[in-house]
């Protein structure tokens, strides 16, 4: 039974994961947390990735267009590199009315963003399935 | 933080937590649940529900979920039993339920919530997921306050039925926003209509008060009437009112017309 906090444990098991959370992208809430925080308050940072991972999901330039729902969620990650790190941001798809998603903060020197996507697509779907 | 956050919104919770206490705390607009002084589970009749979030998505029948309350709900083991029985998925419930804990606990928190009683040991029936402190939730509370009013400081909006207004020409509106508008019909109010969508109560104010800056939604003007204006002191303290001057000066008037 993985729950929020199995699921940032696993994440932060990745090369160069410095932080994790489960934020709501609605409100700015974060649900679980792991780790460091950029800033040193993850309250602060999911508030803040909050309001990136809001315009992605609903700005409509980034909608995907129509097409077959089972495909996947409509929006699946906003990445941020900086000069010495990653973020990495994975909606969550849930079955009841939700907007949430998980991030991934990396150190760059140690970690592997193509990995850390695939990693984070597959904890996500784990994270709503069981 | 601003100089609100400082200000308990609670003391009686706080002091609670403190002493690690175990019961629920009663107050005009919902009830929070602690246990060893942490906050497990809160409802509110101004929001929707465990049963309304995960049910009107419809993955989760009404069915499934009554059997899940008759069967687990005498042992207090109803959210494990969703879990262990495949209904729901383990990290989707902790979801759902600290979205629900979070939503229940701005209204109960409310000001004004009238007085407030704790029932000591008393337990929910959704049994133990996952906890928050008091701490957290008090501050998320206060916070919450202050997005909203950041994004629209209308509070008339959050009571009032949503009437819809058309969008500007090349107006953005999202597919959030769109739901919730279509299901707007100019007399539902933004807890109604979170009901309707099985959406948080906190979650749909918020994104009416978006609604109402970007006037996608009409903001009624405050019904709370102007306070009748005082006349100073001078103007209205008359001691005795000399009737014999007015009087004359009511005689000397009538003898010049």
């Amino acid at each position: 039974m993985p729950g929020i906090d199995e699921c940032l444990f696993e994440a932060m098991a990745l090369p160069g994961a410095l932080g994790a959370s489960l934020v709501d992208w609605s409100s700015g809430l974060a649900l679980g947390t792991a780790g460091e925080s950029p800033v040193g308050d993850h309250e602060t940072t999911a508030a803040e990735t909050a309001e990136l991972a809001r315009a992605a999901a609903e700005y409509e330039s980034f909608a995907p267009g129509p097409g077959p729902a089972d495909d996947g969620p409509p929006l699946e990650d906003v990445i941020v590199t900086t000069r010495n790190g990653y973020h990495v941001l994975r909606f969550v798809e849930t079955s009841f009315d939700s907007s949430v998603f998980l991030h991934l903060w990396l150190d760059r020197s140690a970690g592997n963003l193509a990995l850390a996507r695939i990693r984070l697509r597959d904890l996500a779907g784990e994270l709503v399935l069981g | 933080m601003s100089v609100h956050a400082a200000v308990a919104v609670s003391s009686m919770l706080l002091r609670l937590a403190a002493e690690r206490a175990t019961g629920a705390l009663l107050r005009d607009h919902g009830t929070l649940f602690l246990e060893d002084g942490r906050i497990v589970h809160a409802e509110s009749p101004a929001t929707p529900g465990l049963d309304v979030l995960l049910t009107a998505g419809g993955r989760l029948p009404r069915s499934s979920w009554q059997e899940a309350v008759d069967r687990a709900g005498p042992h207090r083991q109803v959210g494990r039993f969703l879990v262990e029985s495949g209904r729901v998925g383990g990290g989707e419930l902790e979801i759902c339920h600290l979205g629900a804990v979070f939503d229940a606990a701005f209204f109960a928190l409310g000001p004004g919530s009238g007085p407030t009683r704790f029932r000591r040991g008393a337990t929910h029936w959704i049994g133990s997921l996952r906890s928050v402190s008091a701490a957290a939730v008090e501050r998320e509370t206060v916070r919450r306050r202050e997005l909203l009013d950041s994004v629209w400081p209308y509070p008339v909006v959050d009571s009032a039925p949503v009437v819809p207004r058309p969008a500007a020409p090349g107006q953005t509106v999202t597919p959030r926003q769109r739901a919730l508008l279509h299901r707007a019909d100019g007399l539902r109010t933004p807890a109604q209509l979170a009901w309707d969508m099985g959406r948080s109560a906190f979650h749909t104010l918020l994104e009416v008060r978006r609604l109402a800056a970007t006037g996608l939604v009409e903001t009624p003007r405050d019904p709370t009437p102007i306070p009748p204006t005082t006349l100073p002191g001078w103007v209205t303290d008359v001691d005795s009112p000399d009737i014999a001057l007015l009087r004359r000066l009511r005689d000397a008037l009538e003898a010049t017309l």
